[in-house]
């Protein structure tokens, strides 16, 4: 076998070199070794000499190709393309041309091909532009290839290996150490490690999964005896969290109807503002098995927890009183008595709001002055207007002079006072009236510095009196008590803003200076005491001494009115916010008592002379009636009990009850209302 | 000039900036997060407070500097911080995908326990049962809640909720505690009265609940870690001073009967034979017995057997535990008058629940009062076919087939039977009729001001029902206003004996009042009809009243005298009167709605 593939190999030299040479010869020649191979790939018997020997050829076979270079030496070239047109293919080694074979008409090559059995082994080699056919072994070696074997049957890629070296009877081994004892034994370092967790573990340093599962019902005895927790250590006052309320009727599945609210009290919660809104609406269920699942219950549930960390909590005394409870124990009135209690008489005839009125030191005339420019004087007894003075402007104040025997009337126009002989008592009064209202040299004041601007005294010829004008607009008027002095506040004036005026020698001065803005001022019914009222303060001085004795802090935000006990130790002063304070000079400079009577101005607070009552007149349209014992004894604090509210004025550009004055003798109260009515309140 | 607030260096805090702290500043006091101190506070039970004047400002929450400090000396905040720090560790162990550690870090969590926190905040047993009711509440609402895994709420411990609230409410029904019950809309409202405690609580409705997306569960878990524990606690104290240990020992195969309740009772309709249930409950409570009592005498007798030897209790279901509870201890001493009439109430009396009644209310409320109770199921007492049964509570439209011998009612009856404590006439709750309404037992109507008609109705009913039994020689504390016992005593003089006969008058005019209703249920007129009819009689007079109100003119004496006296007030107590005047007006106001809407009804309904 061995010489045959020898032939082989020689037979392909031969080949080439005869292709080499003619063209037409090397068909044959072809199929000639073709037919060789076949031979040699028939000879069944391989044996295991012949591998060997093989082994041997394929190194030569190996080195022959090495020899034999292939016939064409052109290169990996694209050969279809460049050489398309050309009748070569290429180069042999000696730089010959190699000429391209004749093209074989398809047809005839393809009749070869059916004809011929062994067609299917045939390859067209396009570099060297021949057709090769292959044997049987190169066959096989192409299709283990593409098995993904070996290509040759005979190579066994899993031999046993065969040592290079040979340990044994060397004499000279590469170590000849014996297995180290420490292969033998359990390692130390574990046992450590080992050791370390078991006493981790006893030290319950690591838990064992396994332990702690178990303990789930973990629960003993903890309250043991109630008697020795008497101790509470809750600290710093513990308050627990308030229960939640308890569900009413309205709440249940199926509530009384009543309780369901109708549809248009539904849609009018809607309107409502989100706080103000019901969070429950009761709906009614017609038996059990249609009440569905309440979907705000987890929601309720948390908020409720909310509330319960969230919330401060404070103690709040929940107050069960019975409202009645706390009204004060007032004497009865029945025991007061007598006090006003009902209009008995109206006094018409002003033609305006009237703004003042006074009542005669004998009880038996009632002057009033009103907006519509007229002073009147009324008997009291019958209504009977007796006397009417045309003044021209605003009456805004009138003063009875307080001595019976000077029947003066004291009249506030704008910047001028009038004082007018009202015409009552005897002749002699009238004759001593008439010296006292004269003044002998018209426009002859005092010249005394300051009051000489200030006040000008000057016959009044149309109604035979005095008119006495101020530099500036004058709130009020006072008489002192003996009925010949006599006080004016001129609020802007300043400095010169109290004056004080002596009738009989037709005198005017201004002791007070630097004052706030007066309000009024009045004298003490007994004492040489001098009461100025600002708008917050009351200041009391001696006349005497002319020095501020006391400062009374009413904390109101106005005073309007302001009103002396006859025992002279208490005060009222009333204010524009519709509260009444009660001073106690004796006591404090404080309120007493501060009363919120009116829900408007108060405009006159007065009184009684003799009875012990006051009198409290305000724009709401009504007056108070108060009772008030001031006891002797200086422990006792003064009594002071609401008596009785009148009403009866009808309110007038939101004016109501302009002025109010007791009878000097009776327990009767005048009041003078916006609605140009004078009313008598009786008992 | 000093600045407004100057405090010299070395000189302490003094007033409210001393005794109270804001929250921010307490967290860092305390080193701890916000949602470390909300815990504690929860935990602890710490409140904030409301300083006399607020230093830091309108808007923040202020707590109190010795609470903080309390908190302060904490041990659990040391063990929430070293939780912390574990914590960490797992998350870091899983963060180098070192899934082993992560797991074996996981289970050795360090774990607090809250006994100590307990006792500290209720130093009394009767202090925890004054707070019990929110404890309640939130255990039985978790209790309803579905448990499913993957769930903001671990399954574990709504199971554990579910337990807690049954062993609670068998100890109720065992020891006739239980006062009022009231079904509302959110759910059905219980009271029990517990060692002088009214301990008032709700349960939902045995419904799918909704879980919503606007509750932080976080907050809402470390209360329930906390009341889980009470109520563990609680139940342990309340069952030992009835001699029953605690935790009591299930059936675990009756556990599964309830899942299965529909597959039980298609089982038991097909005609299945079984042994009787009835005989082999009568067996089992008598192996409980035993097995009580060597609860008792050999402690240290194990639990494995203990359970083996409950293995064969009929149910397990409160019902079960409740028989268990039953027999271990007879011997009442102590009982109050409130509870021998709650015992009572539904005594020799056998209720039959239908499947589609709420049954665990009812299996808590009937022996709660002394009933005997069963249900369409394996294990119950006793069949829907026994001739004892007295009621049977079905909650359909129609009953199909009826046994002469019992009552067809509604659920509501027994709660209004409860609340009203005597047998109320079954015939206006039968079936498929619009039951009276439910009226709430936690109302006093007389200081509401307005009385229900049905609640009118009920007075009368238990009047009569007063009237009928005779009353007991023991029984001296009843008041002694009731003519009836005066006859008994021999202790009466005229006036009262005028009174007695007016009583007596008046008891049968309500007798026949009541025969007559009967009849009329009888002829088949309903309920609602008959009392429309009945109003309608006496709108008229009551027009007539109104009338008579609006003709009498307020006068302006009272009023006078009322302002006379205000004037005296002073500016404190005014304001005080003002303000109770206007509650009062309110509630006037609420009243005459109500009575407005009635009318309204009333009229619809004629007209």
């Amino acid at each position: 076998m061995g010489k045959e593939k020898y032939e082989e190999s020689s037979s392909d030299e031969e080949v080439n070199s005869s292709s080499d040479v003619v063209e037409a010869s090397s068909d044959e020649e072809v199929e000639s070794s073709s037919d060789e191979v076949e031979a040699s790939s028939d000879d069944v018997e391989s044996s295991e000499d012949e591998s060997s020997s093989d082994n041997e050829k394929v190194e030569e076979s190996d080195s022959s190709e090495d020899e034999v270079a292939p016939r064409n030496t052109v290169g990996d070239i694209p050969l279809v393309e460049w050489h398309k047109d050309e009748e070569h293919i290429g180069y042999d080694i000696k730089g010959r041309k190699i000429m391209k074979q004749p093209r074989k008409d398809k047809l005839a090559s393809f009749i070869e091909g059916a004809d011929d059995p062994k067609n299917w082994r045939k390859i067209y080699d396009e570099y060297n532009d021949e057709e090769i056919e292959l044997t049987k072994d190169e066959i096989k070696i192409i299709q283990r290839v593409i098995s993904g074997r070996t290509p040759h049957a005979e190579v066994n890629p899993y031999e046993d290996y065969v040592d290079w070296f040979e340990y044994e009877d060397k004499g000279h081994p590469l170590s000849n150490a014996p297995e180290p004892k420490r292969r033998f034994i359990p390692s130390k370092w574990e046992q450590k490690r080992v050791a370390n967790l078991v006493r981790k573990i006893r030290a319950g340093l690591i838990k064992v999964s396994d332990q702690h599962k178990e303990e789930e019902h973990n629960v003993y005895s903890l309250w043991t005896d109630d008697t020795d927790s008497v101790e509470n250590k809750k600290h710093g006052g513990y308050v627990p969290a308030p229960k939640p309320k308890l569900p009413g009727h309205e709440e249940a599945y199926n509530p009384p109807v009543e309780y369901i609210p109708t549809a248009e009290e539904i849609n009018s919660y809607e309107l409502m503002y989100e706080e103000d809104r019901p969070k429950f609406i009761p709906r009614r269920y017609l038996n059990y098995r249609s009440v569905p699942a309440y979907d705000k219950g987890v929601k309720e549930s948390f908020d409720r927890c909310l509330d319960q960390y969230l919330c401060p909590r404070t103690r709040k005394k929940r107050i069960n009183i019975d409202p009645e409870s706390l009204k004060p124990k007032l004497p009865s009135r029945k025991d007061l008595r007598p006090y006003p209690t009902t209009c008995y008489l109206e006094y018409r005839g002003h033609m305006g709001p009237v703004n003042c009125i006074s009542v005669d030191p004998s009880g038996q005339w009632l002057a009033s002055g009103s907006t519509d420019g007229t002073a009147r004087v009324w008997e009291i007894e019958t209504g009977r207007c007796l006397k009417i003075w045309e003044v021209g402007e605003v009456a805004r104040q009138i003063c009875w002079n307080p001595s019976p025997d000077r029947p003066i009337l004291a009249v506030v126009l704008e910047y001028d006072v009038l004082l007018l002989n009202s015409g009552m008592g005897d002749i002699d009064i009238q004759t001593k009236m008439k010296e006292l209202l004269h003044i002998s040299e018209p426009g002859a004041t005092e010249d005394a510095g300051d009051s000489k601007s200030a006040v000008t005294w000057i016959q009044h010829e149309k109604h035979d009196g005095i008119r006495m004008k101020h530099f500036k607009a004058v709130l009020s008027i006072e008489w002192h008590f003996k009925g010949d002095y006599f006080t004016t506040v001129v609020p802007s004036g300043d400095s010169k803003a109290i004056l004080l005026h002596q009738l009989s020698k037709k005198h005017s001065e201004t002791p007070f200076r630097k004052l706030g803005i007066p309000v009024t001022a009045v004298f003490h019914p007994s004492k040489k005491k001098f009461f100025v009222a600002t708008k917050k303060f009351v200041h009391v001085y001696d006349l005497s001494k002319v020095e501020k004795i006391q400062k009374l802090e009413t904390g109101v935000r106005e005073i309007s009115s302001i009103s002396i006990h006859p025992g002279g130790e208490n005060i009222i002063v009333g204010s524009k916010e519709g509260k009444m304070c009660w001073f106690d000079l004796e006591l404090s400079t404080r309120p007493y008592k501060t009363l919120k009577v009116h829900s408007k101005d108060i405009t006159r607070v007065t009184f009684h002379r003799t009875y012990p009552l006051f009198a409290s007149a305000s724009d709401d349209c009504t007056a108070y009636v108060f009772h008030s014992t001031v006891y002797s004894d200086l422990n006792q604090n003064p009594l002071i009990v609401p008596l009785e509210i009148l009403r009866g004025h009808k309110p007038e550009h939101g004016r109501g009850v302009l002025d109010c004055k007791y009878h000097p003798r009776q327990p009767w109260l005048f009041t003078a209302g916006a609605d140009s009515i004078i009313k008598l309140y009786c008992h | 000039m000093p600045p407004k607030h100057y405090r010299a260096p070395g000189k302490k805090k003094e007033g409210n900036a001393a005794k109270y702290i804001t929250r921010t500043k307490a967290t860092k006091y305390l080193q701890v997060s916000l949602n470390t101190f909300r815990k504690l506070c929860i935990l602890k039970g710490i409140f904030p407070r409301v300083p006399k004047k607020k230093f830091e400002g309108n808007h923040k929450t202020y707590y109190s500097m010795k609470d903080i400090t309390f908190l302060a000396h904490e041990p659990l905040l040391e063990k929430l911080r070293q939780k912390r720090a574990h914590e960490k560790k797992v998350k870091k162990a899983k963060a180098r995908k070192n899934k082993e550690l992560a797991e074996r870090l996981l289970n050795r969590m360090p774990t607090y326990k809250l006994d100590r926190l307990i006792l500290e905040r209720y130093p009394t047993f009767v202090d925890a049962l004054r707070d019990l009711d929110d404890c309640l509440t939130m255990v039985h609402l978790f209790a309803s809640l579905p448990a499913v895994e993957g769930e903001r709420i671990q399954v574990k411990r709504i199971h554990n909720c579910r337990r807690l609230s049954q062993e609670w409410q068998a100890f109720i029904s065992r020891t006739h505690s239980l006062r009022k019950t009231f079904i509302s809309v959110k759910g059905i409202y219980y009271q029990a009265e517990v060692q002088g405690q009214k301990i008032t609580w709700l349960t939902p409705h045995a419904l799918q609940q909704v879980l919503t997306d606007d509750v932080d569960f976080n907050i809402m878990l470390t209360f329930l870690e906390f009341y889980e524990t009470l109520l563990g606690f609680v139940n342990f104290k309340l069952y030992n001073s009835i001699n029953v240990k605690y935790p009591p020992i299930l059936d675990p195969r009756l556990e599964a009967l309830a899942a299965e309740l529909y597959a039980l009772f298609r089982y038991v309709a097909t005609g299945s034979t079984r042994k009787p249930a009835e005989n082999q409950s009568i067996s089992s409570t008598e192996e409980k017995k035993d097995s009580d009592e060597k609860m008792d005498t050999c402690v240290n007798e194990s639990d494995l057997q203990l359970a083996q030897l409950q293995h064969q209790l009929p149910s397990n279901e409160p019902g079960a535990l409740m028989q268990l509870l039953e027999d271990s201890n007879n011997d009442d001493d102590d009982v109050d008058q409130d509870t021998i009439e709650c015992k009572t109430l539904f005594k020799n009396l056998k209720f039959f629940l239908s499947r589609e009644v709420p049954r665990e209310a009812l299996l808590f409320i009937i022996p709660a009062f002394g009933g005997v109770v069963s249900w369409e199921g394996e294990g119950t007492p006793f069949e829907e076919t026994d001739e004892d049964i007295a009621y049977q509570i079905v909650d359909r439209p129609t009953q199909g087939h009826k046994f002469l011998s019992r009552h067809y009612v509604q659920p509501q009856w027994v709660f209004d039977c409860v609340n009203a404590r005597i047998i109320l006439p079954a015939d206006a709750y039968m079936v498929g009729m619009v039951p009276p309404p439910h009226l709430s037992p936690f109302v006093d109507d007389e200081a509401e001001g307005y009385m229900p008609e049905y609640a009118e109705a009920i007075k009368q009913l238990q009047a009569t029902a007063k009237k009928n039994v005779m009353p007991l020689p023991d029984l001296d504390n009843q008041d002694l206003a009731d003519p009836q016992n005066l006859i008994a005593d021999g202790v009466m003089d005229r006036t009262q004996a005028n009174e007695a006969a007016e009583e007596r008058q008046k008891l049968q005019l309500l007798e026949k009042q009541y025969h007559d209703e009967l009849k009329m249920e009888m002829s088949g007129i309903t309920y609602s009809a008959t009392l429309s009819n009945k109003k309608s009689e006496n709108s008229g007079s009551e027009e007539m009243q109104h009338k008579d109100e609006v003709v009498v003119p307020v006068s302006t004496e009272k009023n006078d005298e009322d302002d006379r006296a205000k004037l005296y007030m002073s500016r404190k107590k005014r304001g005080l009167y003002e303000a109770i005047e206007i509650s009062n007006q309110r509630k006037k106001d609420k009243v005459a709605l109500l009575k407005e809407r009635k009318r309204k009804a009333l009229a619809s309904k004629s007209g």
